[in-house]
């Protein structure tokens, strides 16, 4: 029986080594949210939760991601299967810029974005004659919110058409549909899963944001800047709270959304 | 290209990135770290400070750290962050916040002396693109902030002395222009949560409240006073309250204000006097601030609690000495000279010899 333990051991040597190392880095990612969550006490946080500065900036930044992540679908979606459908000269230059407000720093990714929608820049005057302003506005945290976290989403896209099989959509073409009736009738349902995906991802990533929007918009405070001007202003104990409240509701949205993006997907 | 080659050149590629940081950790040990913490309007002259000693001073990297005045202080008081030197707009942040604040781990006060090293004056930068830039001057000012198409920019009073400051001056101005709508036109329906005003006994008490959230777009709130100054590049504000220092050092056009109001002259300090700003609240445990209208007066201290306090006071007495005021009047700061202290006998002796 040991003897069969040991050589199980050793035939795992490569896997239970994996594993150690693995785990060292998943204790370095949950150990600190563990402690975030935990250490605020539950009345602490329920009277967190009843600060309507807490409440509104938290809202604010839920519904600005979901504004951002509907752009990033309509805008995203399209583009995403031209690219998993077509190569053309320069592509994997479109690709690649595609990336860059992943690896930009994002206050440089806000300042590139006031020089194009600030009040005297010509998207900003574009805007300004429709009413809509980018300086301290809901607008301005959207328009950053989707320039830093739209790639994510069209990268899933893409990655989901490229995996459905071209010999499908033919078919249907074939058999009479048309190109748009073979899009959402075949291509976009058999890639769904990875847009999904790509839609939470974007939607989590937005909610994070919090260097590019700080540029163009202080007020109203989405909760990262809120929970940044709780720290610098008040001190930890007062943005510890927030912060767990932050992590708390992204943590359960985000869990619930992945069980409905893989949850059912049988493997 | 074969494929593996061109796999092997990535990976090698990727492996010299990953050493990199090794080679620069290598040679940045070796310095001694100074951790100042400055106000955001000092931030251009102490960088030609840092400059100038790190040359005579190889072996040390000063480390600098910029906050509106009220953070920088609690930076150290509140947030256990650890310094060596410490400076801020107004002086008198240092006995009001430090003073009676102790150290948890040697139960000292965090401070026990201040310098007061330099004056400024406050008044309205702007660009060239500024609505109304070309007419504005000393006696319509206010006027044209409170124009409906014009955008200011005011730092938070809650953080930063422009702010509070910026208060004062719209104050003083009543007096000054004979006009007791001024404050009221310029802040009296700007902030979600007013910003009020009381006078009792010739004492004009501006009071902050917890919340200082601009109402509408007319009015941009910023922590630090130098926060305002890309969104004035960027065309996004027209005026923006600030010291002269700053505008100047920014290429900023820069309105000057009267003295009787600019808070620049000790002429009219008692004058200035007559205004104070007050926050009701408990935003800062124990201590309530208070500001009483002064002519402006930096300020700085090394905390009790610095890591390294020999360091500091060289860095401290290189920037009292001729040497340090010429940086200040080349980034036209007026430095005081020489630098006052309110408690002599407290401070490191080789700053106390500059001070004769």
């Amino acid at each position: 029986m040991i003897k069969n333990t040991f050589q199980y051991l050793h035939q795992r040597r490569l896997t239970l080594t994996f594993l150690l190392i693995g785990m060292v880095i998943l204790l370095f990612i949950f150990i600190p949210l563990g402690r975030m969550i935990f250490s605020s006490n539950p009345s602490v946080l329920w009277n967190t939760l009843l600060d309507k500065e807490v409440r509104d900036s938290i809202w604010l930044s839920i519904y600005t991601a979901l504004i951002a992540t509907a752009f990033g679908l309509f805008f995203g979606v399209p583009l995403a299967y031209f690219l998993a459908r077509h190569s053309f000269p320069g592509k994997r230059l479109v690709e690649a810029l595609i990336d860059v407000p992943i690896v930009v720093p994002h206050i440089a990714a806000g300042i590139a974005l006031l020089f194009v929608f600030g009040k005297n820049y010509f998207g900003g005057k574009a805007f300004d004659a429709i009413g809509i302003g980018f300086r301290d506005a809901a607008p301005g945290i959207i328009i950053a919110m989707i320039f830093v976290s739209v790639p994510f989403l069209i990268n899933s896209a893409k990655q989901g058409f490229e995996d459905v099989d071209e010999r499908l959509e033919k078919v249907a073409r074939t058999l009479g549909a048309s190109p748009w009736q073979t899009f959402f009738k075949i291509s976009l349902p058999l890639a769904r899963r990875s847009i999904f995906g790509g839609t939470v991802m974007m939607w989590a990533r937005s909610i994070s944001e919090f260097g590019a929007v700080l540029v163009l918009t202080s007020h109203p405070s989405i909760a990262p800047i809120l929970v940044y001007d709780r720290l610098v202003e008040h001190g930890l104990e007062y943005a510890l709270p927030v912060a767990s409240l932050l992590i708390i509701i992204t943590l359960v949205i985000f869990v619930v959304l992945r069980y409905f993006a893989y949850g059912s997907k049988k493997q | 290209m074969c494929m593996v080659t061109k796999q092997r050149i990535s990976t090698a590629f990727i492996i010299a990135l990953l050493l990199i940081p090794l080679l620069n950790t290598g040679c940045g040990s070796s310095k001694t770290p100074l951790p100042v913490i400055v106000a955001g309007s000092f931030m251009v002259p102490i960088e030609d400070l840092e400059t100038k000693f790190e040359e005579l001073h190889p072996d040390i990297d000063v480390q600098v750290e910029g906050h509106g005045s009220i953070q920088v202080i609690r930076q150290v008081t509140e947030l256990d962050k650890e310094a060596d030197v410490l400076i801020v707009a107004d002086y008198s942040l240092i006995p009001m916040m430090m003073y009676n604040t102790t150290i948890a781990s040697s139960d000292e006060p965090y401070a026990d002396w201040y310098l007061s090293f330099a004056t400024n004056s406050l008044g309205l930068a702007y660009t060239n693109t500024s609505k109304y830039g070309s007419e504005i001057n000393q006696s319509n000012w206010y006027d044209i902030l409170t124009r409906p198409d014009v955008t200011v920019g005011i730092a938070d009073a809650r953080l930063d002395s422009c702010g509070y400051r910026a208060f004062m001056t719209c104050q003083l101005a009543e007096d000054y222009y004979d006009d007791a709508s001024i404050f009221e036109q310029l802040f009296g329906n700007s902030f979600t949560w007013p910003v009020t005003v009381s006078g009792e006994d010739g004492i004009q008490t501006i009071h902050v409240p917890e919340i200082l959230e601009p109402k509408n777009d007319r009015l941009v709130l910023r922590g630090n006073s130098v926060w305002l100054l890309f969104l004035l590049d960027a065309g996004e504000i027209d005026y923006a309250f600030q010291y002269r220092s700053v505008a100047e050092q920014h290429g900023h056009s820069f309105l000057e204000l009267p003295p009787e109001i600019d808070l620049s002259s000790d002429d009219y300090a008692t004058s200035y006097g007559s205004v104070m700003v007050k926050m009701d609240f408990q935003r800062f445990g124990s201590v309530q601030p208070e500001f009483n209208g002064e002519p402006i007066i930096y300020g700085l201290t090394i905390p009790n609690n610095a890591p390294h306090p020999d360091i500091a006071a060289e860095f401290v007495s290189f920037l009292i000495s001729t040497q340090g005021q010429a940086i200040l009047t080349d980034n036209d700061q007026p430095p005081i000279v020489p630098a006052q202290t309110d408690n002599p006998e407290a401070l490191p002796a080789e700053i106390r010899e500059l001070l004769q």
